[in-house]
């Protein structure tokens, strides 16, 4: 075996995949990158890795990369190549076009968690100064918005309290609605670190995923609930603490209202949340759930990591606040060891939340209705700013098909693959004269489009990425950018040619802004991360000069921290004879989300198609086989996937994940959303299975009728 | 900023679909539920005003003004609360106070 060549360069860099967000070293030979070594000092990962981050790299120069921009006047027209300027341009006049003839409020924007956080809010700052709306949204909306929402109600502040670290100082580790051995390999690593040393591992979810068992690892109490019921079983483990007096008095007086605390306590505390009541409903033993709250409150250090089995439901925010909730009772905040944490989905997240991506909030979660807020904004960009919020992205979509909005500039997003009921997508996306959409590869979405942008891969520029645990970390420009362009210098010319005189020679001119219009990012600079390597916020130079590993020490950022009530909806996705089956879904280890770089890299050796984990039991009713194509019906539409049967699930629980396009999960989710953000209830979809003979071709609509 | 244009203006069709409107409001509705009277329909208020466009929430008052219909009685209270501009609570993240 030849040694291996030597790098001629290494560059230290942050991994897009997953909201660990991982150091690496990229290494390049003549130019193109060879390897991704993982970076030891890297704060998130000490050095570790998973097979996505360190192998699904090659998707940068893949043949499909478009590097050249393209406009159309309609999209049954093929694609015209034109230079930047032209279509800079082109996308410019449209939107103007638009706005004078339908209105300001009728185009919009939406960031992607792929990109850097200067790029985020360079993002919404062309909403708000060249559209001069809020109608501008971030990918977290279909995925942790309720986060935001939930933690922001009951703790103050909508992110992760602690640092990944913290978790070496567990007792307790409750898991709901994620699987970080999967969809966060390196933190579920040290998570399965921490169990094998004795902390004590709850888990609520559907599935009996590897985080529930594995080679020395197994959960001390798995409640497989049914999908849709987190808040009636997360009560009635309030219920249990409540009753059985195992929450903390002193706490609880000390750092949160006492009298909201006795409203909460006689809502979770009636009958109807009993585990002997809501056990029954759920699925579950009522003794497991008492033992479950037992060892939660008993600690002394019990932690919180929840994921999207959280969020992606009618009440996601609900659940959120219920775990805000649990950890306050029961004391679990401000110190190591303890806390509330989201598992973040995307590389850039959780910057995607903090950097003002959203139609009612500007940086560092601050109202668009706070004039205050509004003026600092204002004063540094010299313009009056809409001060009503915007349209979220679904309501872009329901505007746009109420024939309202009619332009959208849609930043590595791939909305007709992964956002809900895909019809509905696919026909606001006709309805609309100009949708520019800027991507590495001619994806679904841009099926749809009027205007291409090409844009660069995080290989590929310069920025920073905040994780999960609120951490900061250096973006590196490994390679010069396929197409030309960063995309922070695409969003800034198309602010240009809008007419709004704005530049930037570095994107750290636009740290440099972000930090002086936002209290959190106020001591975050290029210069600070190069000299120490990372820094997580609130980071200022008065008293966290290099940045805060645990949040709500002595105080929260609102003074005290608030209970939240928290009713029990079902939601209206039901079973019945038609649809007797719960779809839910979720991701494994090698793929990534929609797949859009992980499909184009050797990691679909691994794993190359989507399957539908069907119950032996629900299988055998249906005379479904292990390896029979199946089609999957709801009330909203059809498609067809191989049944691999499994007993992960209960029986009446069918789960499947969603990396490649043909699947089209997609197709057959519901357009129900959450109360608060409208979050999709991507995890409960009624459905029925059936044996089909031979390839249909899906996914198809269903018609009108069979819907009622 | 202009947003001259940003009503539904006398009769103009509403800017999103007026069904999906009142579901969305009374799955706020139904949040805000359990809370006593007084704050419940506060909480509805300050949901409507700090988060939803301002389109919305005129096609929201214009269907309550044609009756309504379909829309929870405390979710009517509280989107009715929204003409008392001197005590609309802006930014604000935290439970209704009652």
């Amino acid at each position: 075996v030849p040694n291996p060549r030597k790098p001629e360069r290494s560059v230290v860099t942050t991994c897009a995949y997953c909201g660990v967000g991982c150091g690496f070293k990229a290494e390049t030979i003549d130019g193109r990158i060879v390897r991704m070594i993982p970076w030891k000092e890297g704060k998130a990962n000490h050095g570790h890795s998973c097979v996505k981050g360190r192998f699904a790299f090659d998707y940068y120069d893949h043949p499909d990369r478009v590097k050249t921009p393209m406009i159309r006047a309609r999209i049954d027209q093929p694609w015209r190549e034109v230079g930047w300027d032209e279509a800079f341009a082109h996308a410019a006049s449209e939107l103007k076009r638009i706005q004078a003839t339908y209105g300001t409020g009728s185009v919009g924007a939406v960031s992607s968690s792929r990109c850097t956080n200067e790029e985020i809010f360079l993002m919404q700052k062309f909403a708000r100064v060249a559209l001069r709306n809020n109608n501008i949204d971030n990918c977290s909306r279909i995925c942790h918005s309720p986060t935001q929402f939930g933690l922001h109600a009951t703790l103050g502040a909508g992110a992760a309290s602690q640092h990944f670290d913290s978790i070496l100082q567990a007792d307790v580790i409750l898991v709901v609605g994620a699987n970080p051995t999967e969809g966060h390999p390196v933190f579920g690593s040290m998570l399965k670190r921490r169990v094998r040393e004795g902390a004590q591992l709850l888990v609520v979810d559907p599935r009996r995923t590897e985080t529930v068992e594995s080679p020395h690892c197994r959960a001390a109490v798995h409640l497989a609930l049914r999908p849709g019921t987190n808040v009636a079983v997360l009560n009635s483990l309030a219920h249990v603490l409540v009753h059985e007096r195992l929450y903390d008095e002193p706490f609880v007086r000390a750092r949160c209202h006492w009298h909201e605390f006795e409203q909460w306590m006689q809502l979770v505390g009636d009958a109807r949340y009993s585990p002997e009541v809501v056990g029954p409903d759920a699925g579950l033993e009522p003794e497991a759930i008492r033992r479950a709250a037992r060892i939660y409150a008993k600690g002394p250090n019990s932690t919180i990591y929840y994921g999207l089995g959280v969020t992606e439901h009618s009440q996601g925010s609900t659940g959120v606040m219920c775990l805000g909730n649990l950890a306050l009772a029961c004391g679990m905040l401000g110190r190591e060891g303890v806390g509330v944490n989201p598992l973040r989905g995307q590389g850039n997240v959780q910057g995607g939340s903090c950097l003002g991506s959203w139609p009612h909030m500007l940086t560092g979660y601050r109202f668009v209705t706070d004039d205050a807020v509004r003026a600092t904004f204002e004063a540094e960009w010299r313009l009056q700013l809409d001060p009503e919020p915007g349209l979220r992205l679904p309501n872009m979509f329901d505007a746009a098909v109420a024939g309202t909005f009619k332009g959208i500039y849609i930043q590595g997003e791939d909305p007709v693959q992964s956002d809900p009921n895909m019809a509905h997508i696919t026909a606001a996306m006709r309805a609309m004269e100009c949708v520019i959409v800027q991507d590495l590869f001619l994806n679904e979405t841009a099926k749809f489009a009027h205007v291409f942008l090409p844009g660069s891969s995080s290989l590929e520029k310069n920025g920073t990425f905040t994780n999960a645990e609120r951490r900061v970390s250096m973006v590196r420009k490994v390679v010069e950018p396929l197409a030309g362009l960063e995309d922070w210098q695409i969003t800034m010319r198309l602010v240009q040619a809008m007419g709004y005189p704005l530049h930037y020679d570095h994107p750290s001119q636009i740290l440099d802004e972000v930090a002086r219009l936002s209290p959190a990012y106020q001591g975050m600079s290029f210069d600070l991360i190069e000299r120490i390597g990372s820094a997580q916020w609130p980071c200022n130079t008065k008293d966290a000069p290099e940045g805060t590993e645990v949040l709500h020490r002595t105080q929260f950022p609102r003074g005290r921290a608030n209970f939240m009530l928290t009713e029990y909806v079902p939601t209206t996705e039901r079973t019945d004879d038609r649809f007797p089956l719960l779809l839910t879904t979720g991701r494994i280890l090698s793929q990534y989300n929609v797949g859009t770089q992980t499909r184009r890299t050797g990691n679909v050796a691994w794993y190359g198609e989507d399957v539908l984990d069907v119950h032996p039991d629900d299988a055998r009713a249906r005379g479904i086989a292990d390896g029979d194509r199946v089609s999957i019906t709801s009330r909203y539409g059809v498609t067809e996937l191989r049944a691999r049967l499994s007993e992960k699930m209960n029986q009446g629980v069918v789960y499947t994940t969603f990396h490649f396009v043909q699947s089209k999960a997609n197709a057959i989710t519901s357009d129900l959303s959450d109360w608060a953000t409208n979050c999709p209830e991507y995890k409960v979809t009624a459905v029925e299975v059936a044996k089909v003979p031979a390839k249909v071709d899906a996914p198809q609509r269903l018609p009108a009728e069979a819907k009622s | 900023v202009s947003r001259a244009d940003s009503g539904t203006g006398g009769g103009a069709r509403p800017v999103i679909e007026i069904e999906r409107l009142v579901a969305m409001a009374n799955q706020i509705g139904d949040f805000f539920a359990p809370y006593p009277a007084g704050p419940r329909e506060e909480g509805v208020r300050n949901h409507l005003r700090n988060y939803w466009d301002p389109r919305m929430r005129d096609a929201l008052l214009a269907h309550i003004r044609a009756g309504g219909a379909g829309l929870h009685a405390h979710v009517v209270a509280g989107a009715l609360l929204l003409g008392d501009k001197a005590r609309e609570v802006r930014a604000y993240a935290g439970p209704p106070k009652g």
